[in-house]
């Protein structure tokens, strides 16, 4: 991949500069956001269903529908422009909720909430979050 | 049977009063600190959820990291919801707790 995955033009566009490797992954992410929402048996599914008010046994239902609608929404806008060269500030935003909704599934699902437990995971999985990392690094310094 | 003293108009001043101090306390908004979110992506969403300045935005990014948590907006439940459910759909591990 190149030094800077996104590139701000002067038009105020989102240049998007990966590679096939980096939009393959950025598709296997957003794929797994999209089937995680609906499949309760999805790995990812408890990370997109954390409690809004932990001191409540449930949350407000038109709470978490309004979250369901907002995290496919913009999981949906994410694909429909996965080969686009150009993003808008929408879309790159869209993105940018998609992949970090990703990367903290990843690390829900694999019980990694400390530094040790990262050191400590497995080297594919490392591998993974620092690629989603690197992608939402160069994404936010150009939002 | 025990006696049943009728409301005094004092004693309904106090319950309208409790209620009220109940209901009036505001709802904190908390965004916890993980091990693998990149900082300037959290100040990124602070900026664009809550309009934040880049200043403040960036403070309150560095109170998660190094207090393991920040009451990032205080307020009325359905907005405090509101803002919980959009830093989540942002990828952020936010929860809200009414404040003591």
């Amino acid at each position: 991949m190149a030094s800077r995955l996104f590139v701000r033009r002067r038009d105020g566009r989102i240049e998007v500069r990966l590679n096939d490797a980096g939009r393959a992954l950025a598709r296997e992410a957003f794929g797994h956001v999209l089937a995680a929402e609906s499949d309760a048996d999805h790995e990812w599914h408890a990370s997109l269903n954390s409690p809004i008010n932990p001191g409540r046994d449930v949350d407000d239902p038109l709470a978490t529908l309004n979250r369901q609608h907002e995290i496919t929404s913009h999981v949906e806008l994410a694909v429909a422009t996965l080969g686009e060269e150009f993003l808008n500030d929408a879309e790159a935003w869209a993105w940018l909720c998609t992949l970090q909704v990703a990367l903290r599934a990843v690390i829900t699902a694999k019980g990694i909430m400390s530094t040790e437990r990262l050191n400590q995971a497995d080297e594919d999985v490392r591998t993974y979050i620092e690629t989603l990392q690197m992608l939402l690094f160069s994404l936010a310094e150009v939002m | 049977m025990p006696s049943v003293k009728p409301l005094r108009v004092s004693d309904e001043t106090q319950v309208a009063s409790q209620t009220t101090t109940l209901t009036e306390r505001p709802w904190n908004v908390v965004v916890w600190d993980d091990p693998v979110t990149p900082m300037s992506v959290v100040v990124v969403v602070f900026r664009k959820v809550f309009g934040y300045p880049n200043n403040k935005a960036t403070q309150l990014m560095l109170t998660v990291h190094h207090q393991g948590r920040a009451i990032v907006w205080s307020g009325p439940l359905e907005r405090a919801q509101g803002y919980c459910v959009k830093l989540q759909v942002a990828g952020l591990l936010a929860t809200i707790e009414q404040d003591s």
